[in-house]
């Protein structure tokens, strides 16, 4: 049927044909059945493109929201680490850190004149 | 005289983009890859020819995409989601059935019968973009047709029972 009704998709899609072989295929009950389903085909297969369609591929919206918090926190940390370091090189300027280390003077502390050791 | 990129996007994007929602079965995708078609037209020079020549043109690029989006997609396949079968509507269903029977056609058949039935393009203007004779265009789509009956046999029985034009337009 596939080449003898060729000549039905062509005055289907208003192409030349030849209108005897036309008569011939719709003459059978199978060619006229045929052009009620390209037509019915037809109607199936043209789309608006409005609707959504029901299989869609998964948007790959949870990896960008991953990706999208992944460098909001880097800029935090970013910029936090920023700030505290403002903040300690201000403290580091405006007042001398507190002594780590506190130097006892001995009791009995003694002058010694220099060159002459006992 | 040059062809203005916008009045050519204003004349084809939604022929091409309906080309694209059935071969790629995607509205997004199909949303992007009609710009990229324009993106790509942006960037060379558009022919100075008749309508049907730059329509074939123009789908020549759209099928290189569409064919560039398939092999992406076999190589990185995406998982896909099926919609809770209770929340579609029997028109997606039908949607559905279209997509899948259309995805198991060769590419070529496949670009030929949507590049008539819902581009609306003419054998000679199918054959330029696809590179093919106009009686080989004749062949495949009568072909793809074929296929696809024998794919849709119940959707079809159902379309038939409903009011029909030939165009294929809602009457």
């Amino acid at each position: 049927m596939s080449d003898t009704h060729e000549v039905i998709s062509a005055f289907l899609d208003d192409e030349p044909f030849n209108s005897s072989e036309l008569a011939e295929a719709l003459g059978e009950p199978a060619g006229r059945d045929l052009l009620i389903d390209l037509i019915a085909l037809r109607h199936l297969a043209q789309t608006d493109g409005k609707e959504p369609l029901a299989l869609r591929a998964q948007k790959p919206w949870r990896s960008s929201l991953r990706a999208i918090a992944a460098v909001a926190a880097v800029l935090v940390a970013l910029v936090g680490g920023y700030l505290v370091g403002e903040r300690r090189s201000d403290v580091a300027m405006s007042a001398a850190p507190p002594a780590t280390r506190v130097v006892q003077v001995p009791a009995a502390w003694q002058d010694v004149t220099s060159g002459r050791m006992q | 005289m040059a062809v203005n990129p916008e009045a050519l996007y204003a004349a084809h994007q939604h022929r091409l983009f309906k080309y694209f929602c059935r071969a790629v079965g995607q509205t997004e995708t199909a949303r992007d890859l009609t710009q990229d078609v324009f993106l790509r037209v942006s960037r060379t020079t558009i022919p100075v020819a008749a309508d049907g020549e730059v329509r074939a043109w123009l789908f020549q690029i759209a099928r290189n995409l569409a064919l560039d989006h398939h092999r992406k997609r076999l190589r990185h396949p995406e998982p896909s989601v099926l919609m809770d079968e209770g929340a579609r509507l029997p028109s997606q269903d039908v949607d559905l059935a279209v997509n899948e029977a259309l995805a198991a056609l060769a590419d070529l058949d496949r670009d030929v019968f949507l590049m008539r039935e819902v581009a609306g393009l003419g054998y000679e203007e199918i054959g330029r973009a696809c590179g093919l004779t106009p009686d080989a265009v004749r062949s495949r789509i009568h072909r793809a047709r074929l296929q696809l009956r024998e794919h849709l046999t119940s959707p079809i029985a159902t379309r038939r029972t409903m009011p029909m034009r030939q165009s294929g337009r809602q009457p």
